[in-house]
């Protein structure tokens, strides 16, 4: 008799045959090709280093604190890493800690007990070098799977920046290039959003706008008179629906989505498992295989092209080869960067497509940090309202260095902010003193409350840049990222501004300030990292063209953050998604033209 | 507002609401890592930060005390327990001293003068008891608030539940 040892409950795929691609990463960027390349008729093996996991039924949007034998809290012997461990230690952070599992930051807080799964242990993932809190999800779906929803369009202000400052590169695309395909994201998955006719910050293809409370509504009107917009949450939520998608429902206002470290169990937010893999599944297309933890992309040596992956299984960890036409990066700006520098041969002797020398440089994100935060007098001690029944608060697009005066930093930064309380008060912990008056102001306050947190750009610098660490290895024996990464003047002068425009912002309108915050929070604390692998038309100077095709590798795409030129101040993933899909629109008709 | 749902949104919504987790709750009786008589100055401890009002109970009858002696009986490291176990011996140890009494056999009077004088520097604790009030008072505030009173008699929370049309003003 023959017994087989299965790991997981589905079927071995067939890695005999030779895929038209292969997909590395399943986030926002390999759910996204694996998409548009099925919609195409191409077959696609979709490779993900994590598990499959149901979201479903993990989260848990709706289950109350005291549902939860800990309130939500990780199980003994899990600790998340706090702002100080990041700050005053070195990375492994993981090293050494006396706990028996470690995660990001993002684990703190209430409801970290619903995503444990979802983050990577530290221990097993470790990385080495300047401080970085880098924020990792290894499943499927990756981190759209508690993203923060925020769904913005960059413009030219972004994609012809060094034009207008002189600093860095243009895109090699404008806004023209890419506007058709942020049109095709948002009908596709859903986003939604007030239009503002705001240049900076293009309006995109809406569905029904998120209401505003009546602070944000008077912060509102007193922006418009500084020249400024503060627009309801431009969420990547379906508020109406998506008749197309069988696996999603539309928001029914729960306040779910911050409850539990992001995730919505009903995906209404957009995350890539039901927005863009399902459905690609359902084409016939598709094949998704996780527990792959892919190590290198091999060659042929006699054409130099990409032919397929190699990569280890993540549970048994026995290698495997899958080989396709055209071989598609995903990993996520980081990883992406990684497997690059991994993949040495003879022909590529520091990884592969890395003849600019450019591969892991120019890696840029966003500052976070400086923020305020204070109340409304008007409303101190009203009735209590429902204010966190919608998927976010709101966003107040960049306003610094536009058309009006220049200011001592270039480029810019947005706010997002949101007033009122959740289900657990705010002001329950910095409410001073103790019995009957603290729990009155507590209570009295809490609807009152607003504040805002800046995203600025961080400049892509040739020299904030990771490499591979010549000695440490992950638990799969594969070399670590080795970080070499700083903010640089520009970010600090900009830090200053955000500070205090933040405060000139609340005292316009006359809100009482409570704390202002000037510091910023450690590298990487956006969860924003962008351009390890830049796009541009000089080969000697950027990785990939304007296709996220590689310059010396022509069916090597990298589609993930690592194409990015520049970080812009508005939040990347819907530009990831609108990027890849044309790129991947174009490499489908070369490979009918028969040019790849 | 639930008539509102169409089939096929219900069914969608149920596939992720279907199988809240079953857990058992906190037992009464006896305390699980705290003594008796220290969980008596902890529950005592946590209803002066929060009492009962005229608005809602306070922590007593919220269970903030049964909460936290669990979540120390669970705590993964040592020095968890015992910064606990330390915390309340040290505010003990001042009321001796300022009261001649262990704190629960003061007056309420001076057991609120204490409270007064060892959270004057919440901010920044320096003393023992200024130290352990920090912690003290946060868990409270947490475990109040993440209760069935905190979160629906004292709060009055309106959320967490499905609604048709976003609460608020539309931007124009």
């Amino acid at each position: 008799m023959f017994f087989r040892i299965q790991t997981s409950a589905e079927p071995e795929v067939d890695l005999s045959v030779v895929y038209d691609a292969v997909v590395v990463g399943t986030g926002a960027a390999g759910g996204m090709a694996a998409h548009v390349l099925t919609s195409h008729g191409m077959k696609v093996l979709l490779l993900e280093a994590g598990k499959k996991i149901n979201t479903s039924e993990i989260l848990h949007s709706m289950e109350w604190p005291y549902d939860h034998p800990r309130r939500g809290r990780m199980p003994p012997g899990y600790h998340a890493l706090t702002q100080n461990e990041y700050n005053f230690r070195k990375p492994p952070y993981a090293q050494n800690s006396p706990y028996t599992k470690v995660t990001s930051y993002v684990q703190h807080g209430g409801g970290s007990d619903y995503s444990k799964t979802i983050v990577v242990d530290e221990k097993q993932h470790p990385y080495t070098g300047t401080e970085y809190a880098w924020v990792r999800a290894r499943c499927v779906g990756g981190k759209t799977n508690i993203w923060g929803r925020l769904a913005l369009r960059l413009s030219d202000y972004d994609f012809k920046g060094a034009s207008r400052d002189g600093f860095g590169q243009d895109w090699p695309i404008s806004y023209v290039d890419i506007a058709s395909y942020y049109d095709k994201v948002d009908l596709y998955l859903g986003v939604s959003g007030h239009p503002e006719n705001y240049p900076a910050m293009p309006d995109g293809q809406f569905q029904r706008a998120i209401k505003l409370s009546p602070s944000e509504m008077h912060l509102r009107e007193t922006l418009k008179g500084m020249g400024r917009i503060l627009t309801p949450y431009r969420a990547g939520v379906t508020t109406d629906g998506l008749k197309h998608n069988k696996y999603r429902s539309r928001c029914w206002g729960r306040g779910a989505c911050n409850r539990h470290v992001g995730g919505c169990d009903i995906h209404a937010a957009f995350d890539s498992p039901t927005g863009l893999i399902r459905p690609a599944q359902d084409t016939g297309n598709l094949t998704l295989r996780p527990n792959s933890t892919v190590y290198e992309v091999t060659v042929d040596k006699n054409t130099g092209k990409a032919s397929g992956v190699s990569f280890i299984d993540t549970e048994t960890r026995k290698s495997y080869q899958a080989k396709a036409k055209v071989v598609i990066l995903g990993a996520s700006t980081l990883e992406s960067a990684r497997l690059m520098l991994n993949s040495k041969s003879t022909l590529y002797s520091n990884g592969i497509g890395n003849s600019s020398g450019h591969v892991g440089h120019n890696f840029c994100e966003h500052i976070m940090g400086p923020s305020v935060g204070g109340y409304w007098k008007d409303l101190v001690g009203k009735p209590r309202t429902l204010d966190d029944g919608r998927p976010g608060g709101f966003y107040v697009p960049r306003f610094r260095n536009l058309n009006g005066p220049k200011s001592d930093f270039i480029r810019g930064y947005g706010f997002e902010g949101g007033a009122g309380t959740g289900m657990v008060p705010g002001t329950a912990f910095d409410t001073p003193a103790f019995g009957a008056e603290y729990k009155k102001n507590v209570r009295d306050y809490a609807g009152a409350t607003i504040e805002m947190g800046g995203f600025g750009e961080v400049l892509a610098r040739y020299e904030n840049y990771v490499d591979l660490d010549p000695e440490v290895k992950d638990a799969w024996g594969v070399p670590v990222l080795r970080f070499h990464y700083k903010f640089g003047d520009n970010e600090k002068k900009m830090v200053a501004d955000m500070a205090a425009s933040a405060r000139e912002m609340f005292e316009a309108a006359g809100f009482v300030i409570t704390s202002v915050n000037d510091r910023p929070l450690t590298e990487g604390w956006s969860i924003h990292e962008l351009g390890t692998s830049r796009m541009g038309n000089d080969p000697k100077t950027s990785v990939l063209n304007q296709y996220q095709q590689s310059h010396d590798v022509k069916n090597l795409l990298v589609v993930d953050g690592s194409s990015h030129v520049s970080a812009s101040a508005q939040n990347p993933t819907w530009t990831i998604m609108a990027l890849c899909w044309r790129s991947c629109d174009h490499l489908a008709d070369q490979m009918k033209r028969g040019e790849v | 507002m639930t008539s509102e749902i169409n089939r096929r949104e219900l069914v969608q919504l149920l596939a992720g609401a279907a199988f809240a987790l079953q857990l058992p709750a906190a037992e009464p009786g006896a305390p699980l890592f705290f003594t008796k008589d220290e969980f008596a100055l902890l529950d005592k401890l946590t209803d002066l930060i929060i009492p009962t009002d005229e608005h809602s109970p306070g922590a007593h009858d919220a269970g903030v005390a049964p909460f936290i002696d669990r979540m120390t009986a669970e705590a993964f490291l040592a020095e968890e327990k015992e910064t606990w176990r330390r915390g309340l011996q040290s505010i003990n140890a001042l009321s001796q001293t300022t009261n001649g009494a262990p704190f629960l056999q003061a007056t309420e009077a001076q057991q609120i003068a204490l409270l007064q004088k060892i959270s004057k520097n919440e901010e920044h604790g320096e003393t023992p008891q200024e130290k352990f009030w920090g912690q003290l008072k946060q868990t409270t505030a947490f475990a109040y608030y993440t209760s069935k009173i905190g979160i629906h008699e004292e709060m009055n929370y309106k959320g967490n539940v499905l609604i048709r049309e976003f609460v608020g003003y539309d931007a124009t």
